[in-house]
């Protein structure tokens, strides 16, 4: 029986092989994130407008934040410090003798940031490094129901997202708190996108994936997917787009993470783990770092011409992300530039957070978030000796100087004593508005008025750190 | 363990014969020690200072008195920490304020707005009643925030107010706070605020 059956095992095996002709074969693909983003779905039209209003939406009904954008908003956020009197609100929204000046629009720039960046109950207390110490003055929120993310908890609960291909349950409580948020909003076109990604092309810093498995590209169950830092930037085209096909070193490094994946139909979803590790969002050297998600995934999908698209999601703990956020530069003058009010970000997240339960304080420390990437189509190779993540040194004191701005930040919302603003950053636009109100007459009101850090060395003027354009 | 919270609820307790119900619960906690040191921030109250009764399930009516007054913001900014506090205690995360209003009241009535501004909380909204004596008085008088009349004490000398009373009523909740109603209070964000600010009246 067993002789008279080789033929037919061996022709069966033949037909096997012959419909399935990858198998066991080992096969990598790797990848250059080319864009790197909020998972944000944008839901107004660009082309309209409401009277104060900026693009209404499906998203946001009232059209993205317009904190400090105009005279009414600032003047609306002094109000909430019941120490400031009228005068000086009206002072600060319309410095007398601004017509006098030679910038009359940076002037009044740097003096609303030096105002809001100190609306604690009291006088004296700088308001990005202590959040918690200022009253909320609100965000608009995401109202609509589809937005794009992973299902982190396994549950579908009330205020979930369904995904644009109908998966219910998907957690993206930032998108919530921050996708009305002025500079992350918009199709394509949201200013901080923009400007992060300009930078991440131009050799801020690299991301690149490598997809690796021993059975057909398009379907192997047991797969695998490294994310993380290389060393090499970012090669462009002619067109200055990133270009396809250029080999990138892969470093094992803090911001490095290796998962087991599943390919199928061309689709990489990775297991959930409880730490994953990849470089994070940034558009100055200072932010850049790990991004520290917690139950994190991958899923890609993998185009015809190898390039891909996904997004990479988990649980951040938002302390970081307003970190993060606030201290690109200082936390108001990206908030009046960007029409962002980090005080109302930072409530948005605390009251959103659904992850990371932490049982000392009874508070949740984490927030479900997803990450929009495209990626092309690269050569991912392994250092020739292993290396780590090369430091600018030309920026070390800056990133020095964001180390300990977000040290003291999270002394304080943990131990709800208010921190001064550590010396070497250009919080509270200093020396900024000293610099800008030379020549306007009512400079003196200003200077005695206003709060400002002061530091042991008693320089008026902080270190050259500050004093560098950026 | 809650040890600072335990010791307030015993003397409250002791003081006022009014229950701390949930607290042994909150006391027992697992790593509590956070909690306990935040709350220990605020200084004690002094007998008869402050109460809290139970109007059902979740609800609570939270008192605070003194005898020596000294602005409305430094009393009411102390109820609503008291009520923070109490809703963290109660291991739940946020409270809806019962506004106590009455027929002839003419402060507009504050609307939920699902399309504007979230926000973990708006201290404008939170707007106990009181009750007060002057000197000589031997009834309570009482003012409503929703009267439309000016606070009781604005004009007066604080030495010729010899007793006052603040009370709020509020609902505790355990799920995502209703960011669109000006009513809801996030009690972490709003201990957070306060904790650095008050102190029990005298």
């Amino acid at each position: 029986m067993r002789l008279q059956n080789i033929p037919l095992i061996v022709a069966l095996a033949g037909l096997a092989c012959a419909g399935n002709p990858a198998a066991a074969a080992p096969w990598s693909r790797g990848f250059v994130v080319a864009t790197y983003e909020y998972a944000f779905r944008y839901g107004g039209r660009a082309s309209f407008t409401r009277a104060g209003e900026i693009e209404p939406g499906v998203d946001c009904p009232h059209g993205s934040s317009t904190h400090f954008a105009n005279e009414n908003q600032t003047r609306k956020a002094l109000a909430l410090q019941k120490w400031r009197g009228p005068e000086e609100v009206n002072r600060i929204v319309q410095p007398p003798g601004l017509d006098q000046v030679r910038a009359p629009v940076l002037t009044r720039f740097f003096i609303w940031n030096r105002a809001v960046s100190y609306r604690g109950y009291r006088h004296g207390i700088e308001t990005y490094v202590n959040p918690f110490a200022a009253d909320d003055p609100g965000e608009p929120e995401v109202v609509s129901r589809i937005g794009d993310g992973f299902n982190l908890d396994g549950k579908v609960g009330p205020r979930d997202f369904v995904s644009p291909d109908g998966e219910k349950g998907i957690d993206n409580a930032l998108y919530r708190a921050w996708g009305c948020d002025a500079p992350w909003r918009g199709n394509g076109n949201a200013t901080l996108d923009l400007r992060a990604n300009d930078k991440m092309q131009e050799g801020l810093y690299t991301m690149i994936i490598r997809v690796s498995g021993n059975k057909d590209p398009m379907n192997d169950d047991d797969a695998v997917v490294e994310i993380g830092y290389s060393p090499d930037k970012i090669v462009k085209d002619a067109r200055s787009n990133v270009a396809p096909d250029y080999s990138y070193r892969i470093l094992k490094t803090a911001e490095y993470t290796r998962l087991k994946a599943r390919v199928r139909n061309g689709v990489v979803e990775t297991e959930q783990v409880s730490e994953m590790h990849t470089p994070r969002i940034a558009w100055f050297y200072d932010q850049t770092g790990d991004a520290d998600f917690h139950q994190g995934k991958i899923r890609l999908k993998i185009a015809a011409d190898g390039s891909a698209s996904g997004l990479l999601g988990g649980y951040r703990d938002w302390r970081d992300l307003y970190v993060e956020e606030a201290f690109a530069q200082d936390g108001g003058q990206q908030g009046v530039r960007e029409h962002e009010d980090h005080v109302a970000l930072y409530y948005a997240m605390k009251r959103n957070a659904d992850g990371m339960y932490d049982p000392a304080t009874h508070q949740y420390l984490g927030i479900s978030t997803a990450f929009r990437i495209t990626a092309m189509p690269a050569y991912v190779v392994d250092p020739d000796k292993p290396m780590d993540i090369p430091i600018l040194t030309a920026e070390a004191d800056r990133k020095a100087a964001f180390e300990a701005i977000r040290a003291a930040t999270i002394k304080s919302v943990t131990t709800l004593t208010p921190q001064d603003v550590p010396p070497g950053t250009s919080e509270a636009a200093v020396p900024s508005m000293e610099r800008e109100i030379t020549d306007l007459p009512s400079k003196d009101y200003f200077l005695k008025t206003l709060d400002r850090p002061h530091y042991p060395d008693k320089t008026a003027l902080n270190s050259p750190v500050q004093a560098r354009s950026r | 363990m809650n040890l600072s919270r335990l010791h307030a609820g015993r003397g409250i307790l002791l003081a006022l014969g009014i229950g701390f119900a949930g607290a042994s619960g909150a006391a027992a906690a697992p790593g509590d020690g956070d909690a306990a040191s935040r709350t220990a921030m605020v200084p004690a109250a002094g007998p008869g200072v402050y109460a809290e009764a139970s109007l059902g399930a979740n609800r609570y009516r939270l008192t605070v008195r003194g005898h020596k007054f000294t602005t409305r913001d430094d009393v009411e900014k102390y109820l609503a920490w008291r009520s923070a506090d109490l809703t963290l205690a109660k291991d739940d995360r946020w409270f809806r304020f019962t506004e106590t209003r009455h027929k002839g009241d003419t402060a507009p009535v504050a609307k939920r707005d699902p399309a504007g501004p979230r926000f973990s909380f708006r201290m404008n909204y939170f707007r106990p009643v009181w009750r007060y004596k002057l000197k000589g008085d031997k009834d309570w008088k009482s003012w409503s925030p929703f009267s439309g009349t000016p606070f009781f004490a604005d004009g007066k000398d604080a030495a010729t107010i010899t007793d006052f009373e603040a009370s709020a009523d509020i609902r505790l909740h355990k799920d995502q706070v209703d960011d669109a109603d000006p009513l809801a209070f996030e009690a972490g964000a709003v201990s957070d605020l306060l904790i650095n600010q008050v102190s029990p009246p005298g």
